[in-house]
């Protein structure tokens, strides 16, 4: 059975200043597989926040059911953990401090707290940097940070929201480097957002790609290049056939969305 | 940059061939303050000796200093000052320890809000001090009108910006808490609390401000003991020197308290500083 199954899964959200309700996604059903490592691409707005926060049991579901290791999702702080973009850590809290905190929270034995949280620290880069705060760190080291605290918790699931969204392109191809190398390690089945094709591409197995209005999956591409990744597949024919046909999918959204801006 | 001594305000650049005045301790914004003042008393000073002006109604900073030492010798002086201390600071602890949940409590709670923030805001807007004939009716003449009304002057800054503090929490640390499994409680402590603190501390602040003002109007209005007290019967004795004296005291003690929340203040938002 898989890790994660998505069932008929719709969520809606209250319009601003209303009480009229719209769906953010709309009957999605997905597998995803113990162990793999899943991309979702698609353009803002289409749901793919919404779909993770489904994951990880932090919106209330419209219709349909997530269900992890066979259990229902009822609530947060179960089995996933998760990354978000940037400012998400605590800015009062040193590097320690935060790692400390997904800990804290998920309520881990007190004395090995610190001892888990520097060793997570360790395994991201920053050993030297435990005492920082936050806004001493650049947007690539709060990253690590981020990521260092998803994974001190050991979740079944790793759920990353666009965790390189607002880092520059070379940052975020080390970080994506990086997240690779950690991940091989337990490969933890992971979820991760972007809405940056070849970062889907190189990162994943598999690429989910969503469409906009209503929030929907469209396709679903196997990517069959081989463990450990490394940059020269980036021009590799499988590479470049599936960016090609992940562009084209993509393409289409942003055709009828245009057409949509157009017609207002 | 003529004037320039030592080190600028920056601290980097120094004016070329000012031997002398390189190894002037002071910064230059300091300087400038200080330079100010002493002008501003030497012509206090002379203006009047040079008969330009009655010392009777603006008196002179010699007879200041003097009136402060004579003072400073009299028992009663400190008599009337650790009342006015006693008023403050009862008042003032009074309305941190009320002022302080409920504002976290209007800050969390949409319903409480609701209720609350009317009057709250009108009271707010409204000085404390228009409430002071009735405290006195109520409370009497002595200390306990006073401390209400210090009370009331402090209670609204602080429970006004708790509460903001505690509105204003980013969404996105509340999220990752709870992505964690963080409850409301643990919401409230490790993340609401600490993001709230700078905002706390700087009600605190405006509050230190509204509560001198508060005793010594308090007291001006009517009392038997208190540097308001004083004020009043220096006055009516047309007493600049010792009315000078006490406006004094009171404004570097307001000073005082001010620059230590402040600083309090910095050392809690320290980590928002960028670097
Ligand atoms: N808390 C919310 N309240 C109301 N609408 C929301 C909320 N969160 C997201 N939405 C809306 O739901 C849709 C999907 O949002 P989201 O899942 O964040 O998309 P994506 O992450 O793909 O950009 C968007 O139209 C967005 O404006
Ligand atoms: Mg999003």
């Amino acid at each position: 059975m898989s890790h994660i199954q998505f069932r008929d899964l719709s969520v809606s959200y209250r319009r601003p200043k209303s009480d009229e309700r719209f769906l953010a996604i709309d009957r999605i059903s997905l597998d995803i597989e113990r162990g793999s490592f899943v991309a979702v691409v698609g353009s803002s707005g289409c749901g793919k926040s919404t779909l993770l926060l489904a994951a990880a049991g932090l919106v209330s579901l419209a219709s349909g059911r997530v269900v992890i290791d066979a259990a229902p999702v009822t609530g947060p702080g179960g089995h996933a953990a998760m990354v978000f973009q940037d400012a998400s850590l605590l800015p009062w809290r040193s590097v320690l401090g935060n790692v400390r905190f997904g800990l804290e929270m998920r309520r881990w034995k007190r004395d090995d707290l610190t001892e888990r949280a520097l060793r997570h620290i360790r395994m991201v880069g920053l050993g030297d940097f435990a005492d920082y705060h936050p806004h001493q760190l650049s947007g690539g080291m709060r990253q690590r940070v981020n990521i260092a605290r998803a994974l001190a918790v050991d979740p079944e699931v790793l759920l990353m929201d666009e965790p390189f969204g607002a880092l520059d392109a070379q940052t975020r191809e080390v970080m994506g480097n990086e997240l690779l190398r950690i991940w091989e390690r337990d490969r933890k089945t992971a979820l991760f957002v972007t809405h940056d094709i070849e970062e889907a591409v190189f990162l994943a197995d598999k690429v989910v790609v969503m469409g906009r209005d209503p929030g929907r999956i469209k396709d679903v591409v196997q990517v069959d290049l081989p463990r450990p990744r490394s940059p020269d597949m980036l021009d590799s024919e499988t590479f470049v056939t599936i960016r090609r046909r992940l562009r084209e999918s993509l393409a289409e959204d942003m055709a009828s969305l245009r057409l949509v801006t157009e017609g207002v | 940059m003529s004037l320039s001594l030592g080190k600028s305000a920056d601290g980097t650049r120094r004016a070329p061939g000012v031997r002398l005045l390189r190894r002037w301790p002071l910064r230059r914004s300091t300087t400038i303050s200080l330079l100010s003042v002493l002008i501003f008393l030497a012509l206090w000073q002379t203006v009047p000796a040079l008969g330009l002006m009655n010392a009777r109604y603006t008196s002179q900073p010699s007879a200041v200093a003097i009136a402060f030492a004579q003072m400073l010798g009299e028992a009663s002086f400190y008599g009337h000052a650790w009342v006015s201390l006693q008023e403050f600071v009862l008042g003032f602890v009074l309305a941190l320890a009320v002022a302080v949940p409920f504002g976290a409590l209007l800050g969390t709670s949409r319903q409480v809000r609701l209720i609350l923030d009317p009057p709250l805001m009108a009271l707010y807007i409204a000085p404390p001090l228009v409430l002071l004939p009735i405290l006195t009716i109520w409370l009497g003449i002595d200390m306990a009108s006073k401390v209400a009304v210090v009370f009331l002057g402090a209670f609204f800054p602080i429970i006004v910006n708790t509460g903001a503090g505690m509105r204003e929490a980013d969404p996105r640390l509340v999220r990752a808490a709870q992505s964690f499994g963080a409850g409301r409680l643990a919401i409230f402590t490790h993340v609401l609390v600490p993001g709230a603190l700078p905002s706390i501390a700087m009600g605190v602040r405006l509050a230190v401000g509204r509560g001198v003002l508060s005793v010594v109007v308090g007291e001006l209005f009517v009392s038997r003991a208190g540097i308001g007290h004083l004020l009043q019967i220096y006055g009516s004795a047309l007493r600049m020197d010792r009315l000078l004296v006490c406006a004094l005291v009171v404004s570097a003690f307001g000073y005082a308290l001010t620059q230590l929340v402040r600083r309090l203040e910095d050392g809690l938002r320290s980590w928002r500083a960028e670097p």
